[in-house]
């Protein structure tokens, strides 16, 4: 079950974080992978040769998800390298988490672009391809706080609730061929939070705040991507699944 | 490509295991490598049957016949299943009731079955599993329902039976975690046997189908795998959650139907 051979899925946001453990998630279920980065070409290639070491094939793509010119180009070129798509996750992103008093117009647009508007270019730009496949299935990543506030980042939990709201709008307008879900992962370990998770204080307090104890590691939200984009999930659409530990239990 | 059995060397038990979902359940839990106990009302054939397929796989299988909406049945049940399969790692409440009884006019007695059996059946379960349940690695799946999240006046019962078991998840998960993940899932339109009869016209199952926006009703195997997931350990870091698995339907009460 879960098996995803013969599919060619493009993982924004792969050279690091959360998007370089589903790039690796997904090559170990059989699928060929594109990996996408901004401006780590170093990072990106090393998960390229992983994503061949798992005797998947892989390519790497280039681009800023926050200009929809440079989206448009990086996924036609990740779109034609075998013809299709049969996936796409949205994993790139940026957090911000300043008060909202010292927020300049400029970061505000930045956060939005990136996670809400670049989310959209990607989708948008990716559509022609996945209509080649047989089984297309988009996974975009919100967060907890797309639908749990917390104080400050407000910038950010807009675009990820928008994020949400995007996934279900999808799931009716692409229907029924292409299936439309997100994740919303808690606070994993990645290097966009390490600040957070490099402070001893924090990293134990969110451990403890978290139900099941610990921070989430990558490859934690990348299961359940691998989940939402196999054959066994063709009746799921319109979802979003927190991935958090609980955390919002509490 | 080829992985090593998700379940191996572990049992799960599930209620309402002999027809619909939970013969389904039953059977991909043990195509994963799980033994499996399962409790039945009343059909025995079809008991049978679900055990000849586990056993198919290579697992061992226990058929009891058991109430979920009476508690010392449930209590010996869940006994029975630990003593004679040794341990017990996952939990699927699945067996439930409810068909359309209207908002107008309900009897005590009619909520009444109708909780006894969706919601405090399911919490019994969990009840007389917990104490038993493997040191690590243990989870529950509640089978919840669209119907506890949309308006189904004609369901009322059935309806705020699901949503109590959505809250309940939410509850339990919080109460048991690091130790145990318990999750549900809310399964939309979903061809069963307990169905069968009421979306026995064919106009009416075509209107159903045609409001569920990835355009099919659901099989019992994709809430089965959808149970699977949340049972292994790709959902590892899930808990308290309810897993949608309705084909989008729940949202043809949105802007986007019209």
């Amino acid at each position: 079950m879960f098996d995803l051979s013969d599919r060619v899925v493009l993982v924004t946001g792969s050279s690091r974080g959360i998007g370089r453990a589903i790039a690796l998630e997904l090559a170990r279920a059989g699928s060929d992978v594109v990996v996408h980065h901004r401006e780590n070409p170093t990072a990106a290639e090393s998960v390229r040769a992983e994503v061949v070491a798992l005797g998947r094939d892989a390519r790497v793509v280039a681009g800023d998800v926050a200009s929809p010119v440079a989206v448009a180009a990086f996924v036609r070129k990740a779109g034609e390298w075998k013809g299709r798509l049969d996936g796409v996750v949205t994993a790139a992103g940026i957090y911000r988490g300043d008060p909202s008093d010292s927020v300049a117009p400029a970061e505000f647009d930045l956060v939005v672009r990136t996670d809400l508007e670049g989310t959209f270019s990607t989708v948008q730009a990716a559509l022609p391809f996945l209509r080649r496949s047989v089984r297309p299935a988009i996974v975009t990543v919100s967060s907890v706080m797309g639908s749990h506030p917390g104080a400050g980042a407000a910038a950010y939990q807009a675009a990820k609730a928008g994020v949400e709201q995007m996934t279900r709008a999808w799931a009716l307008e692409f229907a029924p061929r292409i299936r439309v879900n997100s994740v919303a992962p808690g606070f994993i370990r990645t290097d966009m939070n390490r600040g957070g998770h490099q402070d001893p204080e924090f990293h134990a307090a969110v451990a403890k705040a978290t139900p099941l104890g610990r921070w989430g590691e990558p490859g934690d939200v990348a299961t359940v991507v691998r989940y939402l984009l196999s054959l066994e999930a063709d009746w799921v659409t319109g979802a979003v699944l927190g991935v958090d530990g609980g955390i919002a239990l509490r | 490509m080829t992985e090593s059995a998700r379940f191996a060397g572990k049992v799960a038990i599930v209620t309402g295991g002999s027809r619909g979902l939970g013969a389904a359940t039953v059977r991909a839990l043990a195509a994963e490598g799980a033994d499996v106990a399962f409790s039945y009302r009343k059909e025995t054939k079809a008991a049978r049957e679900v055990v000849t397929s586990v056993e198919h796989f290579g697992r061992r299988a226990l058929a009891i016949p058991s109430n979920v909406a009476d508690a010392s049945e449930t209590e010996s049940f869940v006994q029975q299943a630990r003593a004679k399969l040794g341990r017990i790692d996952i939990v699927v409440a699945n067996a439930g009731i409810g068909g359309p009884e209207g908002w107008e006019a309900l009897t005590p007695a009619a909520w009444k079955s109708v909780l006894d059996t969706n919601l405090v059946g399911a919490y019994e379960l969990f009840r007389a599993a917990r104490p038993l349940l493997a040191p690590s690695g243990a989870t529950v799946v509640f089978v919840a329902s669209i119907g506890g999240m949309v308006a189904l006046p004609e369901y009322l019962p059935y309806s705020a039976s699901k949503a109590g078991v959505i809250a309940m998840t939410r509850s339990l998960a919080l109460a048991v975690a690091p130790k145990v993940r318990v999750n549900a899932v809310a399964p939309g339109w979903v061809r069963t046997d307990m169905n069968a009869a009421e979306y026995g016209s064919e106009t009416v199952r075509e209107e159903i189908r045609s409001r569920i926006p990835r355009g099919r009703w659901g099989e019992p195997d994709d809430i089965a795998a959808a149970v699977v997931f949340l049972a292994s350990d790709l959902a590892r870091f899930v808990t308290g959650e309810t897993l949608v698995v309705d084909g989008g339907g729940r949202h043809r009460w949105t802007a986007g139907s019209y």
